[in-house]
């Protein structure tokens, strides 16, 4: 069967998250007003026509699991292939006292009997903490018709010391990946591939016979002269959700109209979990402008350069600016708030003042009231 | 597999009386509140209620319907047993017909509600706003020992004359029922929902349908046929809001009525949700100029002007300077910069050009008998600059019709 074949990895890493990952992996991290950053690469991907995707989970993978289902929000609760989750219950017996996965290359190492039973000729493999519109079936024409071993989707606008960059040579290949530079240059890498089953399969028997863990290192770095890895350079919309200034600072940008647009363009529209809340209200006294409102939002406050998640209320005379409300959060009477990011069902008492600034937004953990 | 209760929702009127915006659908299909159509109401208060199979009869214009109910699945009545059906009319060895009659429609498809064995027969209207919940009034039908249960609630004298009323007992059974009386002799109105032990009702459609000079009608025929012969009756007393949205003016005043705090029909309240298929769209954009109060903002939106009293659904926008006020937008319409909206109804799709002005606001009208709201069909390009006055009803097409 031709086509594409989905991967994406959905587990715990080290980042500068905080409170948004004290219950959650990244993928599972709500993003603009109504989506899970996971929504975007799965609406990526079956908007390029993929059917079959399986998500490759460790740790606290709990909202995830909540968040996917069956797949049906995506259409990809299918009689054959659809949605498939694959936890790492194999891991532990392999590799004793089983912490996290070292690397992707042991993350599919551990699923590699469902690898084999993939039914498409190339896999797309990609993290899952990139809010991203990509045409996907581009890539894969770019890599049939280049005829490259594999393609890395890369962007040239720079990122932070955290991220991995390519060199490339005047055809496009690249010669050189790395990671930790204290001046980025090059292309930054967006973690999205796309190789051939059969390549791919063989990859993971090797590196798993050498113990080699990392994808970086054992495939980009170490087999960067025997295979032919291309780049696929793409500038339109891609967040990184790495820390929590990020985070504040991609989700505020889409505030400005062209950025919408770039994401949540009408050709590829993102598929979200749908929601049995009503339309928003805004009431007599309330006020609300430059915001994002999801449904069920009951304004009867002020409300200014915001994102608000599914059924928020903000109490009269509350005052809001530049915050981002998780679902069910409530803010009483008379609070006021700036820069302040509350997660899911926090409440805010009556007259409380929560500070932050947009440097250092202010994030209030699940469950609190404050 | 044999079901307790099984609910018949008739969703096949042709709903003349909106005009315009039933030109191409079903009067269920038509929008409400936002994200809503009118059938999510009674399929909500299904699923609410406990009854998972659900029957839809459909006749005129069934396209969009069908394609909104799909499988069922945002109802939850996607059910391995039961479950909701689309049941339009259908060829059998003896010949086609179409659903002569509320009644009609029920007979014909005695054989769907047979293969659940039900005991009881819930019929449904589709095109009403309000949230019941029926096992309750299957409770008082059981208790009553009724053969049918009516559900009526009290309305102001001065408007009985306007209802089917009903004339009940010391025990609430109905004693008489009059369609529209001149000199009304109660004031509870029937809401046109019933529930009758099916194998009662069984018998009385296969008696109704023998008789050629019945108009084969719940309210006209089956109802008095049964008051006629003595059968028990109970009337199942509702309190809360109601309303038939029939009419434009009552689609108007219903979606007004969700912004009333106090009216009842309080969609965020979630004691009783009502679900409805959801739209792929971002959330609503609420821009940086705009001015919104006492209004519903569905996803989808994007709004740089002022809203004021009013319902805007999936996907509408509106422009910079422009001014909705006392309105309800239909999923998808454009409202161009610095145009002017007033007690309207915009259908979806509509694109109301830059300085154009759609209706005006009773105040304005030297005649009030002169004024009413005014009604844009699905798909009305309105050019920019032009005025449709107060009471104006344009289609597509831009002909206009005359409310009767």
């Amino acid at each position: 069967m031709n086509g594409m074949h989905g991967i994406i990895f959905s587990y715990e890493k080290k980042t500068g998250l905080r409170e948004l990952i004290e219950h959650r992996v990244h993928g599972s991290i709500p993003f603009a007003g109504d989506y899970r950053v996971v929504d975007f690469i799965l609406s990526n991907m079956v908007n390029a026509g993929i059917t079959d995707v399986g998500v490759i989970m460790h740790g606290k993978c709990q909202s995830m699991l909540d968040h996917l289902g069956s797949g049906k929000s995506w259409d990809l609760s299918r009689r054959n292939g659809g949605l498939t989750l694959l936890p790492a219950f194999a891991y532990a017996e392999r590799r004793e006292g089983a912490g996290q996965f070292r690397g992707k290359m042991e993350a599919l190492g551990c699923v590699q009997d469902y690898l084999e039973h993939i039914r498409q000729d190339y896999v797309v493999l990609s993290d899952s903490d990139m809010v991203i519109n990509l045409p996907l079936e581009d890539v894969l024409e770019s890599h049939l018709r280049t005829g490259a071993d594999m393609t890395a989707v890369c962007t040239s606008v720079l990122g932070d010391g955290s991220d991995t960059y390519f060199k490339l040579d005047d055809t496009g290949r690249i010669t050189d990946t790395v990671r930790d530079v204290h001046t980025p240059e090059g292309y930054r890498c967006l973690n999205i591939y796309i190789i051939s089953k059969e390549l791919l399969l063989r990859l993971v028997e090797d590196c798993m016979a050498h113990n080699e863990y990392s994808f970086r290192g054992s495939v980009l770095q170490r087999r960067s002269g025997e295979l032919h890895i291309r780049a696929y350079v793409w500038d339109g919309y891609a967040a990184r959700i790495n820390t929590i200034l990020s985070y504040y600072q991609r989700s505020m940008e889409l505030l400005q109209p062209s950025m919408r647009r770039e994401l949540f363009c009408p050709d590829r529209p993102i598929f979200g979990k749908e929601n049995d809340a009503p339309s928003s209200y805004v009431d007599p006294t309330g006020e609300c402008v430059n915001s994002l409102i999801s449904d069920g939002c009951d304004i009867q406050g002020t409300v200014k350069n915001s994102i608000l998640f599914r059924g928020v209320q903000v109490e009269k005379g509350a005052d809001v600016e530049g915050c981002i409300l998780f679902k069910g959060t409530v803010v009483r009477q008379g609070a006021i708030l700036r820069n302040v990011i509350t997660d899911k069902h926090v409440t805010v008492r009556e007259n409380g003042t929560l500070m932050g600034h947009a440097s250092y937004p202010l994030v209030i953990a699940r469950d609190s009231e404050v | 597999m044999k079901k307790e209760c099984v609910a018949m929702l008739l969703a096949g009127g042709q709903g003349s009386r909106l005009y315009v915006l039933t030109g191409d659908m079903a009067k269920p299909a038509v929008p409400f509140g936002g994200k809503f159509r009118i059938i999510d109401f009674p399929l909500s208060n299904c699923t609410n209620s406990g009854i998972d199979t659900v029957g839809v009869l459909t006749q005129y214009r069934p396209l969009e319907l069908n394609s909104y109910i799909g499988n069922g699945q945002p109802w939850e009545l996607d059910r391995a047993s039961g479950g909701v059906h689309i049941l339009p009319p259908y060829q059998s060895a003896d010949g086609a017909s179409w659903y002569k009659g509320t009644a009609n429609a029920i007979y014909q498809n005695i054989g769907f509600v047979d293969l659940y064995d039900p005991t009881y027969v819930a019929v449904l209207s589709g095109d009403h706003i309000y949230k019941m919940d029926y096992s309750d009034m299957l409770r008082r039908h059981k208790e009553a020992g009724a053969a049918c249960t009516i559900s009526v609630m009290e309305v102001p004298w001065s408007e009985a004359s306007r209802f089917g009323i009903m004339s009940v007992d010391g025990e609430d059974r109905i004693t008489e029922f009059a369609e529209k009386p001149k000199e009304p002799k109660s004031n509870l109105a029937s809401m046109g929902i019933y529930i009758f032990t099916w194998s009662k009702l069984r018998r009385y459609l296969m008696e109704d349908e023998e008789d050629s000079s019945s108009e084969n009608d719940f309210g006209k025929n089956i109802i008095p046929a049964m008051l006629g012969r003595g059968e028990v009756m109970a009337a199942y007393r509702f309190e809360g809001y109601w309303k038939d949205v029939g009419t434009l003016d009552s689609l108007w005043d219903a979606n007004m009525d969700m912004l009333l705090p106090g009216s009842g029909l309080n969609l965020l309240d979630k004691k009783w949700p009502i679900y409805g298929r959801t739209a792929v769209c971002p959330p609503a954009f609420i821009g940086p100029a705009s001015d919104v109060g006492n209004s519903v903002v569905a996803r989808g939106c994007f709004i740089d002007g002022e809203v004021k009293n009013s319902v805007l659904s999936t996907g509408t926008t509106v422009g910079e300077g422009a001014v909705v006020s006392y309105s309800v937008v239909m999923p998808g319409a454009a409202i161009e910069p610095g145009a002017r909206v007033s007690y309207a109804i915009v259908g979806e799709n509509c694109r109301i050009g830059a300085g154009a002005s759609v209706g005006a606001p009773p105040e304005s009208a030297s005649d009030p008998e002169q004024w009413g709201i005014t009604v844009l069909g699905p798909d009305t390009v309105v050019a920019p600059g032009e005025i449709v006055p107060a009471k104006t009803m344009l289609d597509r097409h831009h002909v206009k019709e005359v409310e009767a």
